[in-house]
């Protein structure tokens, strides 16, 4: 079966209509370093999108930057803080977890909705698509959103479109706020006695008017900072003056529960991108798990399921989303177990072997009446679901 | 405006139909009295009124799921109602549907100052919520005009905005989830008091689908701690063309402001005769820039700001030194409305949005429409983000007025979409910017959107007539022409 290489969004129309007309399934790729994530797949055919890159506009004035979807994720990052900018939902390199030479695609990015550390105060990649083109399932290309800020004309689909997997349609231009980079940060690192207070110590910061902007907990041992203490880790950032103003005011009130120390600029932008990444519990096994749930949650949660199974992690979202790394085949279970018995979230198995992902769901089940839901808002957008079937 | 044609069966059914819901949901719950239905026959946009077939109030959740699935089961057509502030007519009822009004869902459910969220019945006003947590320092973002009085669910509807939208989002970058019940009066649960969707981002379809997709009953929203300092400053400018150009210096430095108000002279001396808000007058612009956060961080900023406006051209510029001197400089801005509204019989209240940098382009254009269409426009802009309202100002006791006047609207939206931008930046489509979606959107755009719209509701009973200009059947969307076995590109290059 033939393979398509589209270099326009015309070319693309046609390779999805013959794909149509043929009865071809297509895996859904540009430099396919995600293909680790998600449900396997099995096409007839490859859409390689590589050809779809290039960034298009770009103006820091204005916030917004327009790209075509294959454009790499790295391409973007540097013409960005070229001007002082970022993309403020502080994209995950997947290079880290996946052990690929490249971080993947703006599409790519987009398609999975992968945030890291800042998601907590910032958003997520969801809250930064403003606009696209795209051909969808049907072969019919169609746009939707726009190229400015604040827009309500009709349905947002770039919603949609963030965290589909290709499974709606195939994007073309993407359009994406940004924001300015912070001029510095600093990271308030707690050293906690247990777990609980760990958790407290995220939450409170969280509840300051002193506006965090990431915050983390490192359980004992799980990293080289929280060797003989459960860590808390708050980064501010901002211009100088402020973050060191929020940094000492936060360090009062956070000093009763523990001791306190800091992390300067460079350091810091090391450790959050790595936390970002899943860096800590890359290598600790070959499953690796992200589960987000209420951030009052996370303590029990890690407790509940290390009751039943080994396995090392941490927290991000101030507890709100665990990172989990296990080599135990029933660890599925006990994650979403001790999930729905504490409050809801949902569980996403986001790297290991394809034959386990191939028998226990990547994603959190859904119950039937969404599930059909969700299969109907698919089929209207890919009524013979040619595109990456059964990946989400 | 034209609304779909009511349905005569329907309309002849209607002592059969309120009897039905009466069934369904206690007989309190429903109005079927002229005199009761007529607070329900319009909402903001109310140059337009109609009275719906019945109005239902349901109490329950189940008692929501029931009334869809009787309506469904029935063919008979629904308009979700919250507050009815709608400024786009996306409450407006229908002759032959059912308005069904969440006003009795006005319950705060759960506050969770620990998760830093509020769960509540979508009947609870806007400001209810920030009322809820303000004891304890919190505050609920999005800041919609009528937040005194629109709905939480109506904000969900609507993917509302506000005056600080650029720092911290609309809506949508603020809900963390929401129950609804489908026309299939099946009740889902989207997101929760965690992050980010497991599967297909509904939460965010459902934000900004105007009432078209299901019935939200119940939401959860973040809120956050406010900020420690709020400051103003007050800027005149000689010209339009520098007052935007001092707005893209200031986020050029990399400072997001909480907020960025512009004014037009109309809007500046139509505010200063009406609250003395002690506006330069003599500007030909007027810019409040607002920064919020740590004491420290704003007076720092400012200084930087304060240098950016006057390297821009600035005439005249002010600080607030005190709250009550920050709240003075917002007066203005928030009367601008009824201060137009005294100097003008009537007005209309355009919302496009545009690239910033088309601001001198279609102020300029707006000048030459004005002369064209004999009427007077004000201006006031979300500078920031580039949201423009002018009002329109007529008299609709003079024989084609409101006609012109609209005329002029729509020719607004128009050149906002030829220089970039869009139809609606906050206010929605409703029934009052339906007709020009083809000015934005392709016909499969539209179309593609109406496959989704099928995916909820396949015979269009959720609140039809708004938002799409011409009602596909379901049917005839889903049909696809595909050739088996036939290529129908054989020379595209393959490998």
């Amino acid at each position: 079966m033939s393979n398509f290489a589209p270099s326009t969004i015309t070319e693309l129309k046609e390779a999805l209509q013959t794909a149509l007309a043929e009865n071809t399934t297509l895996s859904v790729q540009a430099t396919a370093t995600k293909s680790g994530l998600g449900a396997p797949v099995s096409c007839d055919a490859t859409l390689d999108l590589s050809g779809l890159q290039g960034i298009i506009s770009y103006e820091p004035e204005e916030l917004i930057i327009t790209a075509h979807a294959a454009t790499p994720l790295a391409s973007i990052e540097t013409a960005l803080s070229e001007k002082h900018q970022m993309l403020a939902f502080e994209p995950p390199h997947i290079s880290t977890l996946y052990n690929t030479s490249h971080d993947g695609t703006i599409g790519g990015l987009l398609a999975t909705n992968l945030s890291g550390s800042r998601r907590v105060s910032a958003g997520a990649a969801r809250d930064y698509l403003l606009g696209f083109d795209a051909v969808s399932g049907r072969g019919e290309i169609f746009r939707s959103g726009s190229k400015v800020m604040k827009n309500v004309t009709g349905y947002d689909l770039s919603k949609l479109m963030c965290g589909s997997f290709g499974t709606l349609a195939v994007m073309d231009e993407v359009t994406i706020k940004v924001l300015p980079a912070p001029e510095t940060s600093q990271t308030l690192i707690i050293g906690c006695a247990t777990l609980e207070q760990a958790g407290k110590a995220a939450r409170h910061a969280l509840q300051t008017a002193y506006e965090p902007s990431a915050v983390a907990i490192l359980p004992k041992g799980s990293h080289p900072l929280s060797q003989s203490m459960v860590c808390t880790l708050i980064r501010l950032e901002g211009v100088a003056v402020s973050v060191a103003d929020r940094q000492s005011h936060l360090s009062e009130i956070l000093g009763s529960y523990g001791m306190t120390d800091i992390m300067d600029s460079a350091p810091s932008q090391a450790l959050w991108q790595s936390l970002s990444d899943g860096a800590p519990v890359a290598d600790k096994g070959n499953q690796i798990w992200r589960v987000s749930c209420a951030p009052t949650a996370g303590p029990a949660l890690l407790q509940n399921i290390q009751s039943h199974c080994e396995c090392a992690a941490y927290f991000d979202w101030a507890g709100g989303l665990l990172w989990l790394a296990t080599d135990d085949k029933e660890a599925h279970r006990h994650i979403r177990q001790a999930l729905h018995a504490l409050g809801g979230g949902h569980a996403t198995l986001m790297r290991a072997d394809e034959e386990l992902r191939r028998t226990i769901p990547v994603f959190e089940p859904q119950d039937p009446a969404l599930a059909a839901l969700n299969k109907r808002v698919q089929n209207s957008f890919d009524p013979h679901g040619i595109l990456n079937p059964g990946r989400l | 405006m034209q609304m779909p044609k009511a349905d005569q069966m329907i309309l002849d059914r209607r002592h059969m139909i309120v009897a039905g819901l009466k069934r369904i949901v206690p007989a309190h719950c429903v109005l079927d009295d002229d005199s009761s239905m007529k607070a329900y026959d319009t909402d903001g946009l109310s140059a337009y009124r109609q009275m719906p077939l019945v109005v239902v109030l349901p109490e329950t959740t189940a008692q929501v799921a029931a009334v869809l699935k009787w309506c469904r089961d029935e063919g008979v057509k629904i308009v979700p109602r919250g507050a009815g502030t709608s400024l786009s007519g996306g409450a407006i009822p229908l002759a032959d549907g059912v308005l069904l009004g969440l006003g009795k869902f006005n319950q705060i459910i759960d506050i969770d100052y620990e998760n830093r969220c509020v769960v509540t019945q979508p009947g609870v006003t806007n400001l209810g919520i920030t009322h809820a947590v303000q004891d304890e320092g919190f505050y609920y973002a999005p800041d919609p005009s009528s937040q005194i009085a629109c709905s939480i669910g109506g904000n969900i509807a609507e993917n509302s905005g506000g005056v600080h939208c650029l720092k911290y989002g609309l809506t949508t970058n603020n809900v963390l989830g929401i129950e609804i019940v489908t026309m299939d009066g099946d009740i889902l649960r989207l997101g929760g008091k965690h992050l980010d969707a497991g599967a297909l981002d509904l939460l965010g379809l459902m934000t900004g689908s105007e009432g078209l997709l299901g019935v939200v009953t119940e939401v959860t929203v973040r809120i956050l701690r406010k900020p420690a300092t709020q400051r103003a400053m007050l800027v005149g400018f000689d010209t339009a063309q520098e007052a935007g150009q001092a707005v893209s210096n200031v986020i050029a430095a990399g400072i997001i402001p909480a907020g960025m108000e512009m004014m037009d002279a109309p809007a500046i001396n139509a505010a200063e005769d009406f609250v003395g808000a002690g506006y330069p007058r003599d500007a030909a612009a007027l810019l409040i820039v607002e920064l919020d956060g740590p004491e420290v961080e704003v007076n720092f900023l400012l200084e930087r700001v304060g240098d950016i406006v006057k390297s821009s051209g600035a005439t005249s510029v002010r600080l607030s030194h005190s709250e009550e001197e920050r709240n003075q400089f917002w007066a203005g801005r928030k009367s601008a409305f009824p201060a137009v509204g005294r100097i003008s019989p009537d007005y209309l209240c355009m919302d496009g949005t545009i690239p910033r940098k088309a601001l001198p382009e279609m102020l300029t254009r707006m000048a030459m429409m004005s002369q064209k269409y004999g009427l007077r426009v004000a201006n006031v802009f979300h500078a920031g983000d580039g949201n423009l309202h002018p009002l329109i100002l007529f008299d609709a006791n003079q024989p084609g007025e409101l006609e012109r006047a609209e005329e002029f609207g729509n020719d607004i939206l128009r050149n906002c979409v030829q220089l970039g931008g869009v139809l609606t930046g906050e206010h929605g489509v409703g029934i009052e910017k339906r007709d020009l979606m083809p000015e934005m959107f392709s016909d499969e755009d539209l179309r593609q959107q109406q496959r989704v719209k099928c995916a909820f509701d396949p015979n269009h009973l959720l609140n039809p007539g708004k938002v799409f200009p011409v009602l596909h059947r379901c049917a005839e969307l889903g049909r696809m022409h595909v050739h088996k076995g036939e290529v129908p590109h054989p020379d595209l290059p393959r490998f």
